[in-house]
């Protein structure tokens, strides 16, 4: 059987890379004592997958974690045990018990939700002021980083939903193995728009995973 | 923008920034406000580095489990951070509760390598905390300091009010106590320095009045004040079993040098390598109980998760029971996935059932430390290991599926000769030989020989104490013929450079002096000396001429026998007289046995119940 659950990854600890947070989780695991499955050969690790990996610099607040277990273990009982297990700002919020057939969480990932803090109050203004016309253009280009070089793309039809309230911007971006726009890159785009050349600093918070429902609908991942 | 706000804003900008973060698990955030005494625990390097220190893990865990005492950590920031913190004006600030280091009671740091004191005054003064003892106030904390380097202390006398020598886990609970009443009852920092210098193990340097000769040596080193000892006697914990041990470790976010448990076995050793200061500083021998490690093992497990536990010691293949440990937490650890490492092996005591055993988990490379290439060489340093000996391991582990070896030496060992130097290469040679000696079908594939020189230091309380360092040139010459004879299929030559060799022969035995050209070579920008990227050497030398003092006189000047030695008044419990005796047999190229053999009578047979293998009556 598996676990799906929802776990945060804090303010403090953002600057911590994905593959840090894996390990993290499981060396969790580990203090747990839950009965997870191993995989086989020299080195054994967890069999555990992450639904999507999270930036470094990012903090997330319902970032979701796909476990394997060798005996049943009721969602209680994972919370409880995980909890004390885990750092601070590491905790477990939710859990859920699937069979071995549920589909792999990372081909389900449609979208994110994102709280997007600017830090500087009156550039936050400013950029909120200017979503309507932002999101009234055709092609909103944007340059995006490959491996080896930037390319430019357009993130208009990537955009699910944008708003802003002071100098928070709340945003809905397409993420998919195959394209995805990234809160950096928004933030790019919006600069542009407004003229602003110098760093703006944003603190992302990713507050959800998104995947689609049989109607075709965009739901928490979790929830599917 | 207040300094916590500005400080995250640099960690947006810098390289690395977990290593700045703090929070990880089993880190300990008390009660700022109802906790009387607040201890900064200063590690003078990166966290990864501090992180991986079992000392720090200790003394963490000791202070914050008492009631009225509280432990946060510092580490010494890059130089991208630094570089953010003195424009912004950030001062250096806790992992734990992000608070200056100024508003702690008392700061320690620990004195692991020479290489690190310039980043102790840079720490301070990114702390707020006055450079030198005469400089502070009575509302700045006490600055304390232990660890290896604090056998010399004089080098870093003038920043530092209080050192702790020897081990350290019962002078720190004392030493926090007299800073607590000091802050009760309102005592001066003279009074409080006064009271400190009362405590056995303690070292106040500020209550000393150094002489000098004319020619720049020490005439001698006496107490300013009555009831300040003419001699430093260090502590030792007699009993490992019932000393304290930490049962849970802070878990590092980000991979560290040594990110796993470190289970101490065992501290001291009785080999009495002649080049060791470790093995004579940390002298006796103390076990801790298989039982006791057992339990140990598995706490520290539970509470971290950790992969791999190391077995740490200064010569682990000596624990008496060393088979059956390793054999019991096999067991017990083999369903949690743990694997169990044995670093710093010693080839004469290297088992060839337990070879066996750690292979169950995992196939790493093996160390060897031959340290010098002839029998003659080895003898002159009593590293009583011969060439038979490391064939037959090296035969064993080649034949047991391993294909990598490393093999550490040093250079510029006292009487060292070309021959010495050659033999390094045979020894490699033969080496190679052993693993095509292996049938093919039953050897790895793959061999590799990794021979590593590092240059020799000359250090206090060992017998070579009094000996010249081998000169920079000297050095090189040295280095060009090894790279010459080294030159084997299979084998890769490591070398190492010698100027932070030779800085460390001059800080490793440095007097009082030497305090003003750290200061003077801080003020000039040297800082992480331990790291290639940042060492300065010209710089270095620059603050010496600055100081009128001659580098060479403490790295590659003789002692004689009756020389005022600058740490004569620490007294490590080995005498000067059996280090003479050693230093004599040496030069004729004579071993002598293991303690455990027999007492050699290193002047811890006068200390009443604290050596298991002392005889009273000496030699």
């Amino acid at each position: 059987m598996r676990i799906l659950a929802v776990f945060e990854k804090g303010e403090r600890i953002r600057h911590i890379g994905h593959l840090d947070i894996q390990r993290s989780v499981q060396r969790g695991l580990r203090r747990s004592g839950l009965p997870v499955a191993y995989s086989q050969g020299f080195n054994p690790h967890i069999l555990i997958t992450f639904a999507s990996a999270l930036s470094t610099g990012a903090c997330g607040k319902r970032e979701i974690m796909d476990v394997t277990m060798t005996e049943e273990v009721t969602a209680e009982e994972f919370l409880a045990r995980i909890n004390r297990a885990m750092p601070p700002e590491m905790q477990v919020s939710e859990a859920r018990a699937v069979d071995q057939r549920y589909p792999s969480l990372m081909g389900l990932v449609r979208a994110a939700e994102y709280d997007l803090l600017i830090r500087d109050q009156e550039t936050g203004k400013r950029l909120t002021a200017l979503i309507p016309e932002f999101l009234a253009r055709d092609t909103i280009p944007a340059m995006r980083k490959t491996k080896t070089k930037l390319v430019e793309c357009d993130i208009k039809p990537l955009i699910l939903s944008l708003r802003g309230k002071e100098n928070h911007l709340y945003a809905t971006l397409v993420l998919t193995e195959r394209e995805s726009c990234k809160p950096q890159m928004l933030l790019e785009a919006l600069k542009q728009q407004a003229n602003i050349e110098e760093d703006v600093r944003m603190l992302v918070t990713r507050t959800a995973l998104l995947g689609e429902d049989d109607q075709g609908v965009l739901v928490p991942l979790e929830k599917l | 923008m207040d300094y916590r706000e500005k400080f995250e804003m640099a960690l947006e900008k810098v390289q690395k920034a977990p290593r700045y973060t703090g929070g990880e698990m089993n880190t300990a955030v008390k009660a700022w406000d109802t906790t009387p005494l607040r201890f900064g625990f200063c590690f003078p390097d990166t966290y990864e580095v501090g992180m991986s220190h079992l000392g720090l893990k200790i003394l963490y865990g000791l202070i914050n489990r008492e009631s009225w005492s509280l432990c946060e950590r510092f580490f010494m920031p890059w130089t991208d951070m630094m570089e953010w913190m003195r424009k912004e004006d950030i001062p250096l600030l806790s992992m734990e509760s992000r608070r200056p280091l100024s508003e702690f009671d008392v700061i320690g740091f620990t004195l692991q390598y020479e290489m690190s004191y310039t980043n102790i005054l840079a720490m301070m003064d990114m702390g707020g905390v006055p450079l030198e003892t005469g400089e502070r106030g009575e509302s700045d904390p006490i600055v304390v300091a232990g660890g290896p380097c604090a056998f010399n202390p004089e080098p870093l006398a003038p920043f530092i009010d209080a050192f702790m020598i020897g081990d350290g886990e019962d002078v720190m609970t004392e030493l926090n106590r007299v800073i607590l009443r000091r802050k009760e009852e309102g005592w001066t920092r003279e009074k409080c320095l006064r009271e400190l210098a009362g405590l056995e193990g303690v070292y106040v340097p500020s209550l000393y009045e150094v002489s000098y000769e004319e020619d720049g040596r020490v005439r001698s080193v006496v107490p300013k004040a009555e009831g300040v000892p003419e001699r430093v006697k260090k502590r030792v914990v007699v009993d490992l079993n019932s000393t304290y041990y930490p049962e849970e470790i802070p878990v590092p976010y980000t991979e560290v040098i040594f990110d796993r448990i470190m289970l101490e076995i065992m501290r001291g050793c009785t080999r009495g390598c002649r080049f060791c200061q470790a093995g004579m500083l940390y002298r006796p021998v103390r076990e801790r109980s298989l039982e006791k490690l057992t339990e140990l093992a598995e706490k520290l497990q539970e509470a971290t998760g950790y992969e791999e536990i190391s077995l740490s010691s200064l010569s682990s293949g000596d624990y008496s029971c060393l088979p059956e440990l390793i054999r019991t937490l096999m067991r017990n650890m083999k369903d949690k996935r743990v694997s169990i490492s044995l670093p710093s092996l010693r080839i004469d005591s290297v088992l060839k059932e337990s070879l066996e055993e750690t292979q169950q988990v995992r196939k790493t490379s093996l160390t060897f430390a031959p340290e010098a290439g002839t029998q003659r060489m080895r003898d002159v340093i009593n590293k009583g290991v011969t060439e038979a000996d490391l064939l037959e391991k090296v035969r064993d582990a080649f034949e047991g599926g391993w294909n990598s070896v490393k093999l550490y030496f040093m250079d510029g060992l006292p009487t060292e000769t070309e021959e010495d130097l050659d033999g390094i290469a045979d020894l490699a040679r033969k080496v190679v030989g052993e693993y095509f000696a292996v049938p093919k079908e039953q050897r790895a594939r793959g061999l590799r020989v990794t021979v590593s020189v590092s240059i020799f230091v000359p250090k206090p309380f060992t017998p070579f104490q009094w000996a010249p360092q081998d000169t920079i040139e000297t050095v090189f010459a040295k280095t060009e013929h090894l790279k010459k004879v080294l030159n084997i299929k299979g084998v890769t030559f490591n070398w190492h450079e010698p100027y932070v060799s030779f800085l460390e022969a001059c800080f490793a035995r440095g007097d009082r002096r030497l305090g003003q050209v750290l200061r003077k070579a801080y003020e000039k920008g040297c800082v992480l000396d331990g790291w290639n990227e940042t060492f300065r050497f010209d710089t270095w030398m620059e603050a010496f001429r600055d100081c009128g003092l001659d580098p060479a006189f403490y790295a590659n000047r003789e002692r004689s026998r009756d020389e005022v030695l600058p740490w004569d008044h620490i007294d490590s419990g080995i005498s000067k007289e059996f280090l003479w005796r050693e230093n004599e047999k040496s030069a004729r190229a004579e071993v002598t046995k293991d303690c455990r053999k027999g007492c050699n009578g290193c002047g811890l047979q006068k200390w009443k119940g604290v050596c298991g293998y002392a005889n009273s009556c000496g030699i």
